[in-house]
C-alpha cells in the first residue's frame, strides 16, 4: 500500500492487559505505519489478565523505530519481545486438504512419514493433514505437498515460549 | 442525595485541581451536569463542541494544567474530534469526557451511540469506556496520571450513561495507581557526557527548542543553558516563548515559514542540540539536505521522537529538567566567539535584505498590536497567513504568551483556545489572531465571549481570501486563483454587534492605530477588522520539495 513489500518477516510475543479493544490498538499500529501483519495469534496467559499475542509482521530495519517503541508506548502493552532469536521455541499447527491422485499414493504416505505428520480424516481421494513444527518446516511441508495437489489450507501463525524457566512472573 | 457516578466524576475533578471544564451537554450528560450545579467546578456552555475542546486545550497551554472538555454522546463526541486531534499533535495534557448510551444499548446502533474510542483511536494517547461505576475513580485518576505525565496529551474518558446515574459509594481517598513505567528515565550519565563534550569542543553549535521545553516546564535551565555556553538558538513553531523572545541568542523560527538567519545558521552549524522537537516536516524541510553538517544531540522524553526523520547521533531519551539539570554542570562556560560574530553580521545583512519580518504591513499592524497591549499578554495565532505573519513578529516574552496550533495546523483553533487561555489566566490580557477563513470555522464563540462577558480581543485580519493558499497558487500554480476568495460583503463588525460586541474596522495601510487604541481601550470584548492587502504574503518562503536554505523572496525568483 503504502511502501514497497518488504522481505523480512519478524515475529514478536506482545503482553498486553488482557480487556476489550486492545488488540485493535496493536493493530493500528502496524496499519497506520504500514506494516502488513502475517500471522497473529492470542490467547490468555498464566495470569488470566494478560493475554499473550505472538505476531509475524513484515519487517525492515526500520522495524524497531516505527513498531516496537510505538508498541511499548501503549498503556495496555507490558511487555514486546522479539522471539526470533535463540532462546524461544517457536510452533505453528498447519492443516491441509490434499487431492490424492492415482498413482501418488505411496508417495504421499511416504511423505507423511517423513514430515511426522497426521492424517486427521481421509477418504480415498482426499486427505487432511495436521502438522506442528517451526516455521520453516511447515513452510517445507507446504511447498512439499504443493505438488501433489493442495486444495485448502489453514494455520496457526507462530506461537513462542521461552526456552528457559522465565525470571519474572507476570 | 445519594452517590451516583456522576458524583464521583465530580469528586475526581476536584481531586485532580479541575475548577473549570468546557462543554455542552446532550440527554446522555445530564446525570454529570446535574451533580455540576452545586459543585465548585465551573462549566462552561461553548457554542460547538469544537470549541469546547480547543478552549480546554488553550487552557491547559496557557496554564499548564490538564484541560478538561465534555460533551454528550453521538455528534457531540463527534464534535470533539478535530480539538483532540490538535491536542494530541502538540502533546497538550487533556482529558475529554464523552456520553455513551447505557450499557446495555451498547452494540446496538442506539440513538446517539456512536463508537467514539475507536474514532478516537489514533489521536488519542490513550481512552476507556467505563463499564462499572466501581472502577470510574480509579479509571478518572489514571485518565488523568497518563493526560500529564511523559509525553503529555489527550486521553479520553467515554461514560456510558447507566454508569453516571448508577448508585455507588463515594470513591475512597487514594492515590492513583501506579502506571506501566512508559519511559525509562534511567540517567545515562555516560551519553549526556559525550553530548556536553561534542557541545564544548564544537566551533559552531545551535540550540533548537522545541515544545517539550514548555511541557516540562524547563525554561529556566534553558536559559542557563545558553547563556552558559553562549550559544545561540533557534526555535519551532511550538517553542516560541520558551525563552524571551528579544534574547540577544535568539535567531527566529526554523523551517518552511521560518526566518532567513534560523534556516541559514542551522545549515551552517557543526553541532545541533534539540531539546523537545521530534524534527517535523515543518521544521526541517527536505530533510536531506538539513544541516548537513552537523552532529545531531537529541534530547526527548518520548523515545518514538528520537530519530524519527532524521539521523541522531547523541540520542537521550528522558525529562528534560532531569536532563538539563545533569548536563548544565558538565558544560563549558564560553566566551563570545567566532561564530556569533558571523551570525550578527549575517543578521546584520539579512535585515537589510528582507523588509524586517518579511510579513508586510500586515506584519507592522501586529507589532502595533502588542505594542499597544500590556507585557503580560497572551496572544492564540490561528492558522493561515495570520499565523505565520503573528509568529514572526509577536515578540513572546515569556513561554505560556504564543498559543498556536502547530502540528495540526487547524483553522477555527485561535478564538476558542483564546477563551481558554482567557479563562485560565484572568490576569492576563488576551489577543485572538484570526484570519477572515479561519474566523468563520468557529465563529459562533463570540456567543460565548459575548454571554460570560469575557474581555477578549479578536483581530480579524481580513484580507477577503484563503491567503495561504492564494500564495501557494500564486506561486507554485502559475496564479491559476480557484476556490480561495471568501469576498468583503460580510461586515465583521455588524456581525459582532449582532452578538453583543463592539469593534471597529481598520485598514492596515490607513491609520490603524485608531482601531488598536479603541480596542485596548475597551473594557470587555471587542473585535477589531483590520483590512490587509490579499497580495500581502510571507516571504521568504520555502517551495515544496526544497531544502531549508532554497528560500524565495518573491514570486520572480
Ligand atoms: C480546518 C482547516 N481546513 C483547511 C486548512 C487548509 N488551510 C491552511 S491555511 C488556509 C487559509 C486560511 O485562510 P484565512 O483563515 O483567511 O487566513 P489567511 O491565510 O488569509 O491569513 C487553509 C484553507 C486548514 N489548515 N485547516
Ligand atoms: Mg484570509
Amino acid at each position: 500500500m503504502l511502501k514497497k513489500a518488504r522481505e523480512q518477516e519478524q515475529t514478536i510475543s506482545i503482553l498486553v492487559n488482557n480487556q476489550p479493544g486492545v488488540l485493535s490498538r496493536v493493530g493500528g499500529v502496524f496499519g497506520r505505519h504500514g506494516y502488513n501483519i502475517k500471522s497473529l495469534c492470542v490467547a490468555e496467559t498464566t495470569n488470566r489478565d494478560v493475554s499473550r499475542i505472538t505476531l509475524t509482521s513484515e519487517s525492515d530495519p526500520d522495524f524497531t523505530e516505527k513498531i516496537k517503541k510505538q508498541l511499548d508506548k501503549l498503556v495496555d502493552v507490558i511487555e514486546v519481545s522479539d522471539v526470533s532469536g535463540q532462546s524461544y521455541i517457536q510452533r505453528e499447527l498447519m492443516l491441509i486438504g490434499l487431492t490424492v491422485k492415482e498413482g501418488a499414493y505411496s508417495d504421499i504416505l511416504r511423505a507423511i512419514e517423513l514430515f511426522g505428520c497426521r492424517i486427521v480424516t481421509m477418504t480415498p481421494d482426499y486427505f487432511i493433514l495436521e502438522l506442528t513444527g517451526q516455521p520453516d518446516e511447515t513452510a517445507a511441508f507446504l511447498k512439499f505437498f504443493q505438488s501433489f495437489g493442495v486444495e485448502e489450507i489453514n494455520r496457526t501463525g507462530s506461537i513462542a515460549i521461552e526456552r528457559t524457566k522465565p525470571q519474572r512472573r507476570i | 442525595m445519594e452517590t451516583i457516578g456522576a458524583d464521583i466524576i465530580i469528586q475526581i475533578l476536584r481531586e485532580e485541581g479541575v475548577d473549570v471544564i468546557f462543554g455542552y451537554p446532550g440527554a446522555n450528560t445530564l446525570p454529570i451536569h446535574d451533580r455540576l450545579i452545586n459543585s465548585e467546578v465551573r462549566h462552561y456552555l461553548m457554542r460547538h463542541e469544537q470549541a469546547a475542546a480547543h478552549a480546554a486545550d488553550g487552557y491547559a497551554r496557557a496554564t499548564g494544567k490538564v484541560g478538561v472538555c465534555i460533551a454528550t454522546s453521538g455528534p457531540g463526541a463527534t464534535n470533539l474530534v478535530t480539538g483532540i486531534a490538535t491536542a494530541f499533535m502538540d502533546s497538550t495534557p487533556m482529558v475529554a469526557l464523552t456520553a455513551q448510551v447505557s450499557t446495555s444499548l451498547l452494540g446496538q446502533d442506539a440513538f446517539q451511540e456512536t463508537d467514539i474510542i475507536g474514532i478516537t483511536l489514533p489521536i488519542t494517547k490513550h481512552s476507556y469506556q467505563v463499564h462499572d461505576v466501581n472502577n470510574l475513580a480509579a479509571t478518572l485518576r489514571q485518565a488523568f496520571e497518563l493526560a500529564k505525565t511523559g509525553r503529555p496529551g489527550p486521553v479520553l474518558v467515554d461514560l456510558p450513561r447507566d454508569i453516571l446515574s448508577s448508585k455507588c459509594p463515594a470513591a475512597e481517598e487514594k492515590a492513583a495507581p501506579a502506571l506501566k513505567a512508559n519511559y525509562k528515565t534511567e540517567e545515562d550519565r555516560e551519553q549526556l557526557e559525550m553530548i556536553a563534550k561534542t557541545l564544548n569542543q564544537s566551533e559552531r553549535p545551535i540550540l533548537i527548542i522545541g515544545g517539550g521545553v514548555k511541557l516540562s516546564n524547563a525554561f529556566l535551565l534553558v536559559r542557563e543553558l545558553i547563556e552558559k555556553a553562549k550559544i545561540p538558538f533557534v526555535t519551532t513553531m511550538m517553542g516560541i516563548g520558551s525563552v524571551d523572545s528579544i534574547n540577544g541568542y535568539n535567531l527566529g523560527l526554523i523551517g518552511t515559514h521560518g526566518n532567513e538567519l534560523a534556516n541559514s545558521m542551522v545549515h551552517q552549524c557543526d553541532f545541533i542540540l534539540a531539546i523537545g522537537t521530534r524534527f517535523s516536516d515543518r521544521s526541517t524541510a527536505l530533510i536531506e539536505e538539513f544541516a548537513p553538517l552537523a552532529k545531531i544531540a537529541q534530547i526527548d522524553i518520548d523515545p518514538t521522537s528520537i530519530g524519527k526523520s532524521i539521523k541522531i547521533n547523541l540520542p537521550y531519551v528522558g525529562d528534560i529538567r532531569d536532563a538539563l539539570t545533569a548536563l548544565l554542570p558538565l558544560i563549558d562556560a564560553k566566551e563570545k566567539s567566532e561564530w556569533l560574530q558571523r551570525i550578527q553580521s549575517e543578521r546584520d545583512a539579512i535585515t537589510g535584505k528582507v523588509a524586517d519580518t518579511g510579513c508586510g504591513l500586515a506584519g507592522d499592524f501586529i507589532r502595533m498590536v502588542q505594542e499597544a497591549m500590556p507585557v503580560e499578554t497572551t496572544v492564540t495565532a490561528d492558522v493561515g497567513l495570520n499565523q505565520i505573519w503573528t509568529v514572526r513578529t509577536w515578540q513572546a516574552r515569556s513561554p505560556r504568551s504564543l498559543i498556536t496550533s502547530g502540528g495540526m495546523g487547524t483553522m477555527g483553533f485561535s478564538l476558542p483556545a483564546a477563551i481558554g487561555a482567557k479563562i485560565g489566566t484572568p490576569e492576563r490580557a488576551v489577543v485572538a489572531i484570526t484570519g477572515d477563513g479561519g474566523f468563520y470555522m468557529n465563529i459562533q464563540e463570540l456567543a460565548t465571549i459575548s454571554y460570560y462577558n469575557l474581555p477578549i480581543k479578536i483581530v480579524v485580519i481580513n484580507n477577503g481570501h484563503l491567503g495561504m493558499i492564494r500564495q501557494i497558487q500564486d506561486l507554485f500554480y502559475n496564479a491559476r486563483f480557484n476556490t480561495i476568495e471568501l469576498g468583503s460583503k460580510v461586515d465583521f463588525v455588524a456581525v459582532a454587534r449582532g452578538f453583543g460586541i463592539p469593534g471597529s474596522r481598520i485598514a492596515v495601510d490607513k491609520d490603524p492605530q485608531a482601531g488598536i487604541e479603541a480596542m485596548v481601550k475597551a473594557d470587555g470584548p471587542y473585535l477589531l477588522e483590520a483590512v490587509v492587502d490579499p497580495e500581502n504574503y510571507v516571504y521568504p518562503i520555502i517551495p515544496p520539495g526544497c531544502s531549508n536554505i532554497e528560500m524565495m523572496y518573491d514570486r520572480l525568483d
